[in-house]
């Protein structure tokens, strides 16, 4: 009983200031105070969005942007694990890799952006190969943090039953840094999704941000609005379905405040 | 068996400070052998059985098995830590499998094996439990059966029995000793109870304070198999834990060189 | 990463980039990837120029005023979160909704808004660096010891001075944290905003040379907004460094970008 009302509360009290939010919007809008081509009122937007969910144009454009977020994270995902893995496993390699990520990791992928479209094109290539940029570093350094944290003795119990080197650090110590893989893999989610956005806002002839730029060149404000709520339920959606997969991943190990 | 040939440790801290651990060990233990080591916190008892089980390199001497020099882990050498160390996201099963699949048992093979250990640790019922869903020594006792599987010819358990209650203390002892029975494996066992090691051994190593050499090896010449209850009335047990808690309490100036 | 990077290894780091961005260059011969010491040339006449210069010094000046009022606003609110579970559940469904939405593409909406002066720029730059800063204050926050709060309370102090006083300086390694991350997202959110707006700064430098085919001067400004990054990093950590000296050393950012 406690517990749920408790949750109601939360609930209650966390969609205050988004309704707050589009209260006052709509009393702008309403009042004419800020005119429609500034400001267009939430239920025109409600309404435009509905209309371009359901436009097979629209759902188009949605998908090349999940094309490129989803080519760009998954890169990202495969190449930071190996690396943080390789890290942590081989000497050498850390020697080698930590003062490059040192060098690279605070420098401003985006831009990087000119020099894929360079070489890689104005196509997909070039956005994928951003989005990787961007989100491989968050994956690595949390892979390489989380697998050097693992405690040791884990690894010396499966090499005394006969694991080999690779085997251990596959089945052992990968599995052991999962939470903090994982929880590097999250924010590389959310980097991906921000970083493909922005790379079609630049330059591109399809995606959400793309239909964004259209948009405000031709001053539709109302279609400016639509692919940034797109963005934005779309980060909470991949967000909640990540945490999904998440929790069953990490069924035995103790719960964590994240 | 296990031939420990003066064994040096020595640790490098973080600012270059040599931090002496062991100092000159040199044991022997015998093919079945149950030898248990006491010593002060800190005196290296964890550091050697590291050694023993090739997990950590010694500074100087050697550690042979069997004739062949120890330079790694090997499945015929088995560990068992205080912190029993199981695999959080594998199940109870998933921990006592880990062994066998690596010793490339056939599947149903292992299945059927496994569950036998667990039963013989009388875990029977929760094989799809994850660790954090288990007490302490339940954990303890899925460590033990997850190295058991893999029938390693000698155990290393470092205070196996350390973080328990007395009462969950005293069964897996006497589990322990059923075990032993049945397989004589040889077993290196760290303990901070006397009891505890006159209990189970056949012989018990006493060792220095910081950094840690030998300093008296003790036969314990009491009947076998062995009754706690018994024992706790027989004369010669108590003069041994008395005996060996006075040697401990001595300064360490008696200790060879 | 897990061993602290000599300055010594970042330098050959960056020297073993340089020397394999050479090499590629000259092995791939095509126009958009010149070698590096043809776009290394560059720079000298780059920051020369008076005009590129004042470009970039007002570039950076909005990149600060948009950083420190970012900060000033957000580390108030994440200790008060930390504090509060109501003030927490007001704010928190919020911010996962902004969260993954790339600040820099609210460029066009706000331009509209407040037009495509020093205002627009500096308010993306501050939505950009807030995030990051109110989520460490928050888990700062959120860490601080009951039990040293209980003494203070024992003590007689008030609810604000307990804040100040105890909170503010408990969770400063974990503010410090998020501000460094917040300080490479200004960079970030500075650069993109002004390839999205292309009215002035080093983001418009950049993309006018690309337009104009100088492919030399694209990598040269490359080059310089990394070094930018990596500088701004480094000066920071050492800031941080020196003011937390108390607290266990951070790990390399994982969080951060756009
Ligand atoms: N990895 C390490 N690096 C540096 N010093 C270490 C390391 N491991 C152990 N030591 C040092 O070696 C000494 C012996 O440690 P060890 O853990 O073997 O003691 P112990 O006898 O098992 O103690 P306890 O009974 O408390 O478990 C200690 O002084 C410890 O500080
Ligand atoms: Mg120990």
């Amino acid at each position: 009983m406690r517990a749920r009302s408790g949750i109601a509360t939360v609930v209650l009290i966390g969609a205050l200031p988004i309704a707050l939010i589009v209260g006052v919007w709509h009393v702008l809008a309403a009042t004419g105070m800020a005119p429609p081509s500034l400001l267009p009122a939430p239920s025109a937007v409600a309404a435009r969005l509905v209309q371009q969910w359901s436009s097979p144009a629209y759902l188009e454009h949605a998908a090349s942007t999940l094309l490129r977020l989803f080519a760009g994270f998954g890169i990202a995902v495969i190449a930071g694990i190996a690396i943080g893995v390789a890290v942590t496993a081989s000497r050498w390699v850390g020697a080698t890799v930590t003062p490059l990520v040192r060098v690279l990791a605070p420098v401003p992928k985006i831009a990087l952006y000119p020099a894929f479209i360079l070489t890689l094109g104005f196509g997909d290539a070039s956005k994928i190969a951003l989005v990787v940029a961007d989100a491989v570093f968050p994956i690595l350094l949390a892979t390489a943090q989380g697998t050097a944290a693992v405690e040791p003795k884990l690894a010396w119990s499966a090499q005394a039953a006969g694991a080999s080197r690779w085997r251990c650090l596959l089945t052992v110590v990968l599995p052991a840094a999962l939470p903090s893989v994982l929880t590097g893999c999250r924010i590389g989610l959310v980097i991906s999704c921000i970083v493909v956005f922005l790379a079609e806002m630049i330059t591109s002839t399809d995606g959400l941000g793309h239909l964004l730029v259209r948009a405000a060149r031709s001053f539709q404000t109302v279609d400016m609005f639509v692919p940034l709520i797109t963005i934005s339920l779309l980060g909470l959606l991949l967000n909640a379905g990540f945490n999904a997969v998440r929790r069953r991943l990490l069924a035995g190990f103790p719960e964590t405040t994240e | 068996m296990i031939a420990i040939e003066a064994v040096s440790k020595t640790f490098e801290t973080e600012k270059r400070r040599r931090l002496p651990a062991l100092c000159d060990i040199s044991l022997a233990v015998a093919a079945g052998e149950f030898v248990s080591i006491l010593g002060p916190s800190g005196c290296g008892k964890s550091t050697l059985l590291y050694i023993v089980g090739g997990f950590v390199a010694p500074s100087a001497g050697a550690v042979t098995v069997n004739g062949q020099r120890v330079t790694g882990p090997s499945p015929d050498r088995g560990p068992v830590f205080q912190e029993f160390a199981l695999f959080p996201w594998k199940t109870v099963l998933g921990n006592v499998m880990y062994g066998l699949q690596r010793q490339g048992v056939a599947r149903q093979q292992a299945l059927a094996r496994a569950r036998e250990l667990i039963a013989m640790v009388h875990l029977a019922g929760y094989e799809n439990l994850y660790p954090k869903e288990l007490s302490g020594g339940m954990k303890q006792r899925v460590a033990i059966a997850r190295t058991l599987a893999y029938r390693p010819s000698i155990l290393l358990m470092d205070e196996p029995f350390g973080a328990l209650d007395a009462h969950t203390r005293t069964r897996l002892q006497n589990d322990l000793l059923d075990i032993w029975e049945r397989d004589r494996k040889t077993v290196l066992f760290v303990t901070h109870s006397v009891e505890e090691a006159v209990f189970l051994s056949d012989r018990v190593v006493t060792m220095t304070r910081a950094p840690g050499r030998l300093k008296q090896i003790i036969a314990i010449d009491l009947p076998r198999p062995r009754s706690r209850a018994a024992l706790l009335l027989d004369r010669r047990f108590q003069d041994y834990v008395v005996g060996i808690e006075r040697l401990m309490d001595s300064a360490d100036s008696g200790a060879p060189a | 990463m897990t061993r602290p990077v000599s300055a010594l290894a970042a330098v050959i780091a960056a020297a073993g980039l340089l020397a394999a961005w050479e090499l590629a260059a000259w092995l791939a011969g095509i126009d958009g990837f010149p070698p590096a010491s043809r776009a290394l040339a560059q720079i000298p006449r780059i920051l020369t120029d008076g005009e590129a210069l004042l470009d970039i010094a007002a570039s950076v000046q909005r990149m600060a005023v948009g950083f420190v009022l970012g900060v000033a606003a957000a580390v108030p609110i994440g200790l008060t979160m930390g504090r509060s579970r109501h003030v927490a559940a007001f704010f928190n469904p919020l911010l996962m909704m902004i969260y993954p939405v790339p600040k820099a593409a609210l460029m066009p909406i706000i331009m509209l808004w407040l037009g495509v002066g020093d205002a627009s720029k500096t308010l993306v730059i501050f939505l950009g660096v807030t995030l990051p800063v109110i989520y460490h204050s928050y888990q700062g926050s959120r860490a601080v010891e009951q039990k040293m709060l209980w003494s203070a309370a024992a003590m007689g102090m008030g609810g604000l001075s307990r804040l100040v006083r105890i909170v503010l300086p408990a969770a400063l390694p974990e503010i410090l944290v998020g501000c460094r991350t917040g300080l490479v997202l200004a960079l970030i959110t500075m650069v993109t905003s002004e390839m999205i707006a292309r009215q002035a700064g080093l983001g418009n430098i950049l993309f006018n040379a690309l337009d104009m085919a100088q492919y030399d001067t694209v990598y040269a400004m490359i080059v310089i907004v990394g070094v930018l990054g990596f500088v701004l990093d480094a000066a920071f950590e050492r800031l941080r460094a020196r003011l937390v000296a108390w607290a266990a050393p951070s790990h390399a950012i994982i969080a951060g970008t756009t």
